[in-house]
């Protein structure tokens, strides 16, 4: 027990993955935009094919930069694991980004 | 920059009114070095070693009783510790 | 019969009113200053250089109200609000109200704990001083910024807006963090921290932002409250050297939560280095020039000479405070701008002066980094446009700001830390925010952050309008200042008063 407490100090986590059924949360960062403050952060179905998390979620928020060309991101890669072969079209899950992880790309 | 070799300036900020004009008179005759700083709404009053602000001295620039304990009503911030304070006088310093 | 001295006053209203209860174990009345580890051996030995009593706390508190209210009330009556710089300069107000207002109220209910829970009668009656002043502080604040109430957006909800809003989770998850801690790290975090070591950088900005853009009440507001903070300073740093006397071991346990603290307030202040950077039309200072008079200065080259003595060092993550005082406010003013249709504040483009007067103050990264990002909104704007962020940012689990603090000397990487406890995953924007988490993962797991609750279902629906509907905002709040209601009311009551000077 790390905290100094008068008593037994333990508490769940309150965005432990659980809380969110079969989806996890998935961090979006557009490596070379700075133009967006910070990665992005989307809730979305471990089972989601890579091109609907693309289409729905990633293409839509990269819009809000005028300029953004879908067809543009490249060196998709799972922050802390390695590049994702979004050919394959894998799942979120297959992809290896963990609830809360981080998936960066640049343009 | 490092801090060696360089003086630690200690002082009080004050609020720029009538009654701080006498009280800043009053420092100014206690300690000699001081250093004014006018700023909007305040004045900055530094000097090394230690700050004095003697109840007597006061009085007499305000031409009134003075309590120290009206000191409070003047101060904004200073810089030091408060080493005394008594019914005649504050000093403000550093201590090590 | 002689009057008494100060001295003999004091010791007279607090010491000679204590006992040591002979009825009941003392570790029984006092149950919550022993378990954190720190040891305090006598605590007759801290005496409060004020030597403040009851009637003499009273009779300078009643004056200082008697000033600030009949200012407040000549304001009122002189529509003090048209002297304003611009209507623009409001945000910081706006800010102010929602997120420190509540801290101040918190402060209060918290000293009124010490006053009750600590064993010594002087640290008792300090306390309780305390506990008064910030609730005076809470008061007067919001009877000052209720005139600007009257008249601008963004001012009518501040208190449910504290306890939901994404932005203001920053200011109360770090109170938070200080009322659920023991009474000596509290100390540490407020007293010595927060309103000694830090509180230049949160007064200045505002109160001197005040002075500087016509805004008077607020402005005799702050000496008015400044004046109870040179009690609160005196209350901070006494408190700190007599625990590090008290005992040895008291020394690594202080340090650790100055390392905390320092982190935790520095990243707090980040939304004082936005502000005053680019919602002061008259600026004051720089963010960059303020870290270094009150920060690098006063404390690093005044205070920890001082303390070093005890065998205390500088906060651990200082060095990276340093090297972020070149770039800091800029990024987290873009979070600010990139946000602002979610917020209860405007936020638009500086002027071509103001964009001026960063790359003058910064030369070293605004034109090179920044200056571009102002470039490119300018553009969209002038297609029609106005950039906003189109979904919802990562956030560090600690400080909970949006993480678009970059990895120290280059500030074109996003910086991103991560840890994991218990199976679980968690991000932080610094190294400093990690090490924190690292200490009490316990902790900072319970987390409400604004991102997470919303995907959880949380805050009143998944959609933006449902979400803004649950923080208690209304339409106007936020968005981008061109096109508020604060700049069309502004330009209607200005342009009148032109009209009617004009002959």
């Amino acid at each position: 027990m790390t905290v100094k407490a008068l008593y037994d100090y333990d508490y769940p986590a309150k965005d432990r993955q659980e809380n969110f059924g079969d989806d996890i949360l998935v961090h979006v960062l557009w490596a070379n935009n700075l133009m967006f403050c910070a990665a992005a952060c989307f809730r979305a179905p471990k089972a989601m094919p890579w091109s609907d998390f693309k289409a729905q979620m990633i293409d839509p928020w990269a819009s809000s930069d005028p300029g953004y060309d879908p067809a543009a991101p490249a060196g998709w890669q799972v922050d802390g694991g390695g590049a994702i072969d979004t050919g394959a079209n894998p799942t979120l899950e297959e992809t290896g980004v963990g609830h809360k992880g981080l998936i960066t790309f640049r343009t | 920059m490092t801090g060696t070799g360089k003086v630690r300036r200690v002082g009080v900020d004050l609020q720029d009114s009538d009654d701080t004009r006498s009280l800043v008179e009053a420092i100014e005759a206690d300690n000699p070095d001081v250093e004014l700083l006018h700023m909007p709404g305040l004045v900055k009053v530094t000097t090394t070693g230690e700050l004095v602000i003697r109840r007597e001295s006061v009085e007499k620039l305000l031409g009134r009783e003075w309590e120290t304990h009206e000191f409070q009503l003047s101060i904004v911030s200073y810089s030091g510790n408060i080493a005394e304070w008594d019914d005649d006088k504050i000093v403000i310093k550093w201590e090590h | 019969m002689a009057k008494l001295s100060m001295r003999e006053r004091y010791s007279l209203l607090t010491r000679d009113l204590d006992w040591t209860p002979t009825y009941v174990d003392p570790k029984i009345v006092y149950p919550y200053t022993r378990y954190e580890g720190i040891k305090i051996h006598d605590w007759d030995s801290w005496e409060d250089p004020f030597r403040l009593t009851v009637d003499s706390y009273c009779k300078y508190q009643a004056e200082k109200d008697k000033k600030l209210y009949a200012v407040i009330d000549s304001f009122a009556q002189g529509q003090g609000h048209l002297l304003l710089t611009d209507a623009r300069y409001l945000n910081a107000v706006k800010l102010f109200l929602q997120g420190v207002t509540p801290l101040e109220y918190q402060a209060h209910r918290h000293f009124g704990f010490l006053a009750r829970h600590l064993d010594g009668p002087g640290p008792r009656f300090a306390a309780l001083c305390q506990s008064i002043d910030e609730l005076r502080h809470t008061q007067t604040e919001i009877h000052t910024i209720s005139q600007y109430n009257k008249y601008y957006g963004g001012l009518h909800n501040w208190s449910q807006m504290h306890d939901r809003v994404w932005y203001l989770s920053v200011p109360k998850s770090f109170f938070d963090d200080g009322l659920s801690a023991g009474p000596f790290e509290f100390l540490t975090a407020i007293s010595f921290s927060f309103e000694y070591f830090l509180t230049n950088l949160l007064f200045v900005p505002f109160m001197s932002g005040a002075s500087f853009n016509g805004d008077l009440a607020t402005m005799t507001f702050g000496f008015s409250a400044q004046s109870d903070e040179s009690r609160h300073m005196t209350l901070g740093l006494g408190v700190l050297k007599f625990m590090l006397e008290q005992d040895e071991d008291n020394v690594p346990i202080l340090q650790d939560w100055i390392d905390k603290w320092f982190w935790r307030g520095y990243r707090l202040l980040s939304l004082v280095a936005a502000m005053m950077d680019y919602m002061l039309p008259k600026k004051v200072m720089s963010w960059k020039e303020a870290f270094e008079l009150y920060l690098e200065e006063q404390m690093l080259n005044g205070l920890f000479p001082d303390l070093e003595y005890y065998g205390i060092r500088p906060p651990r993550h200082v060095e990276q405070a340093i090297t972020e005082k070149e770039y800091m406010s800029h990024q987290v003013y873009w979070v600010l701008y990139n946000f602002s249709h979610a917020a209860a504040f405007n936020t638009t483009i500086p002027t071509a002066e103001e964009l001026d007067w960063l790359s003058a103050s910064y030369p070293d990264t605004f034109d090179r980094y920044y200056r571009p990002l102002w470039d490119r909104a300018q553009q969209i704007a002038d297609s029609g446009g106005r950039f906003f962020y189109g979904g919802l940012p990562m956030l560090c689990q600690v400080c909970q700001i949006p993480m678009g603090f970059t990895e120290p000397g280059d500030p074109t990487t996003i910086s991103v830390r991560s840890s994991e406890f218990r199976q679980e995953r968690y991000n932080f924007c610094s190294d400093g925010c990690k090490w924190i988490f690292d200490r009490e993962p316990e902790k900072y797991v319970q987390a409400w952050l604004p991102v997470h609750q919303i995907y959880q279902g949380n805050c009143g629906g998944a959609s933006i309008p449902d979400v803004l509907a649950w923080y208690g905002m209304q339409p106007g709040d936020g968005g981008e200042y061109g096109a508020s209601p604060d700049k069309a009311s502004w330009d209607e009551w200005h342009a009148q008063a032109a009209a009617g000077g004009a002959e």
